[in-house]
């Protein structure tokens, strides 16, 4: 019997292959899965809410979203608003059973939304940025917009149903990184979701608006209050990156604007309509207002 | 921005662990490559008896023990190959390196104590922690043989209360 110490063999129980090569095929895979499988169930969602009827949505909120201004002058603009909502849905063939209601928020953000049971959310700081019942139309129009697609009931369910799918993932992977680098990377899928949405919203708004005026100068207003507001903001510090917005550019929504009016033939400019009277004064309101404090500040 | 921070904190760590890990693996290669040659003189062998011809031998047992942990960056691969299953590569060095770092300190305890073969040699592994940064350790221990020390040099140099001093002298 001959005993031996040979060197041990090298290449043999670990593998000689680049660590980054498989970490490029992992990444790369998981992450080609995961925004399939987002993408997937959020086009399952736009394609299952339109279908759902939409007293289903009214009855799931109940009032729990209405909203009811503390002041005479708010009940006044509210109802303003929702005479400028019925006229502009009388324009949208809206699904059956879908009553649009107007909410006026006191608040000073310069915001408005559309949630489920056809409330769309308007807000003070918005009203004392705009001039014209058109850039306010605008604005309503695309929140009526989001309504009549049912991007919120789609919203919702896309936002359950992506949750569920993460969860499982990061679960599955226990505490590792890998199951939060996952989740970023869905949430970033669903967000370019959203932006498609927005501009499907934006188009049937300036058909809303061509319309009613005749043309889409509010639009190209309201887009102007939006780049004020966003350089007041930010002191446009930080480029933006349109991949991490919810909504498209400001700039790439205005060449929109003239690229539809153009294609379709109709006009990018003509004369505004004044904002009616509880609206327009509750827009003077807010601006004296500010300006009041930033003389108070000074 | 919180989850741009987030991001950029993980490719920090991701990048710290594969460049750090990778200079660490390739020294410790390097340092186990120069070693197994200089104790390629003590022979270690996994079958349990002593081969006929080296009989008569003093017997001792003699251990390596390594406790190693994975980086962020193999950590971070095995989560994701977790999904598929297959081939865990990131730990195959990892566990490589370990085994042949345990034999390596098994063959500096037996050359303490003066021997060059080791039989019976085997390997215990045990989980220290397998959370995001799993950590072995692998155990190797055998039966190292040293030559029967002649019973007058016994009494001077056998040590006090060692196996070899019972045996010597029973």
């Amino acid at each position: 019997m001959k005993l031996e110490n040979r060197l041990p063999a090298e290449g043999i129980n670990a593998s000689r292959e680049h660590p980054l090569k498989e970490f490029a095929w992992l990444v790369g895979g998981a992450l080609a899965v995961v925004a399939t499988i987002v993408v997937a169930i959020s086009y399952g969602a736009q394609w299952i809410a339109p279908r759902i009827p939409f007293e289903y949505e009214t009855k799931l909120v109940g009032d729990r979203l209405t909203i009811e201004p503390k002041t005479e002058e708010g009940r006044a603009v509210q109802a303003q608003l929702q005479a400028l909502a019925d006229r502009l849905a009388a324009h949208m063939a809206l699904p059956p059973g879908m009553k649009v209601k107007a909410g006026y928020h006191e608040g000073g953000m310069v915001n408005a939304f559309a949630t489920l049971g056809g409330h769309t959310v308007f807000f003070r700081g918005l009203l004392a940025k705009v001039d014209s019942e058109d850039a306010l139309a605008m604005v309503m129009a695309h929140e009526i917009a989001h309504l009549k697609y049912r991007h919120p009931a789609a919203a919702l369910g896309r936002g359950v149903a992506v949750g569920v799918v993460l969860s499982l993932v990061s679960a599955d992977l226990g505490r590792s990184a890998a199951g939060g680098v996952l989740s970023q990377a869905g949430m970033l899928t669903l967000l370019s979701f959203n932006r498609e949405q927005e501009r499907q919203a934006d188009e049937e708004a300036l058909r809303v608006l061509a319309a009613e005026y005749g043309h889409v100068g509010g639009a190209i207003d309201l887009f102007d209050v939006f780049k004020r507001v966003q350089s007041d903001q930010a002191g446009a510090s930080m480029p933006q990156v349109e991949f991490l917005n919810t909504h498209p550019l400001t700039a790439n929504r205005v060449q929109a604007v003239r690229q539809w009016a153009v294609e379709r033939g109709k006009a990018v400019d003509g004369p505004r309509r004044p904002l009616s009277g509880a609206i327009a004064a509750a827009r003077d309101a807010a601006l004296k207002q500010k300006t009041d404090e930033s003389a108070a500040a000074k | 921005m919180g989850a741009f921070i987030e991001l950029l904190i993980f490719l920090g760590l991701l990048a710290t662990g594969y460049f750090v890990g990778q200079v660490i693996e390739r020294r410790h290669y390097a340092s186990i490559r120069v070693r197994e040659r200089r104790y390629r003189d003590i022979m270690a062998f996994p079958m349990r008896f002593a081969p006929n011809a080296v009989a008569a031998q003093d017997a001792y047992l003699v251990s390596g023990t390594v406790v190693i942990s994975a980086d962020y960056f193999k950590t971070f691969v095995a989560g994701l190959r977790n999904l598929i299953g297959g081939n865990f590569r990131a730990y195959e060095t990892l566990m490589e390196r370990a085994r042949r770092e345990a034999i390596l300190r098994l063959k500096e305890d037996a050359r303490r104590r003066g021997s060059s073969l080791v039989v019976c040699v085997r390997f215990e592994t045990t989980t220290i922690s397998s959370g995001w940064a799993p950590a072995m350790e692998i155990f190797a221990y055998g039966t190292a043989l040293v030559p029967r020390a002649m019973p007058e040099r016994a009494a001077g140099s056998v040590p006090p209360g060692s196996v070899s001093a019972s045996l010597s002298r029973g």
